[in-house]
């Protein structure tokens, strides 16, 4: 699993050293809704300038990620178990839970692409459920 | 020569082409997409990924400032 810097990382063709190269690449469907933030709601500073010369294209690839490269999971199988990590855990972000029930689902191992992306309670709960955090930089 | 097996030379050929990335970008979208996550816009990034939680209680829950 991965965040949304790694994705748009692997998308531009930036292999981050220490991915695994043959495991499913699955984006958790709230990571990637905020990467459609960016593209949906842009606002007046400089990242939304930036991002809107993206051509249509690349937009495309960024709003529809090609499942050979980044797949964007299926929150429906997770959604229980998301549910029941924030009712123990007593934290309802749906992002937090529903990343921690993927990181369960898939070898207990999420990978991000900034320690700035990580938080404090997320990465007490990741410990405590045996899920390993990984920080890469490309 | 090493001979592979099938399985190895589909793997081989599968890893060749995530590496490449998203033949859809192309190397200016490359470049503004390098610029987001690693060059001079990662902290507003991250700042805009924060607020997305901040904004949204069902995302972002009860945590102070956003991150996972």
């Amino acid at each position: 699993m991965v965040d949304e810097y790694l994705a748009l990382d692997v998308l531009r063709g930036q292999w981050p050293e220490g991915l695994p190269e043959d495991d499913l690449l699955g984006l958790p469907v709230t990571h990637h809704y905020r990467l459609l933030q960016r593209v949906h709601q842009p606002g007046t500073g400089r990242l939304s300038r930036i991002l809107a010369g993206l051509s249509d294209a690349g937009r495309d690839a960024v709003r529809r990620p090609h499942p050979d490269i980044v797949q964007v999971l299926d929150p429906r199988p997770l959604v229980d178990q998301a549910a029941s990590i924030g009712a123990r855990y007593r934290t309802g972000g749906l992002l937090m839970t529903e990343t921690l029930a993927a990181g369960l689902a898939h070898r207990r191992a999420l990978y991000f692409g900034s320690e700035d992306n990580v938080g404090r309670r997320f990465a007490e709960i990741a410990a405590d459920l045996g899920i390993a955090i990984t920080v890469l930089a490309s | 020569m090493v001979s592979m097996s099938v399985g190895e030379e589909l793997l081989e050929e599968r890893r060749r082409r995530r590496r490449a990335g998203d033949p859809r970008l192309n190397e200016a979208d490359r470049e503004i997409l390098r610029r987001v996550t690693r060059g001079d816009l990662q902290a507003e990034f991250q700042a805009a990924l924060d607020a997305d939680l901040a904004a949204d209680p069902l995302l972002g829950g009860h945590e102070p400032a956003g991150r996972a």
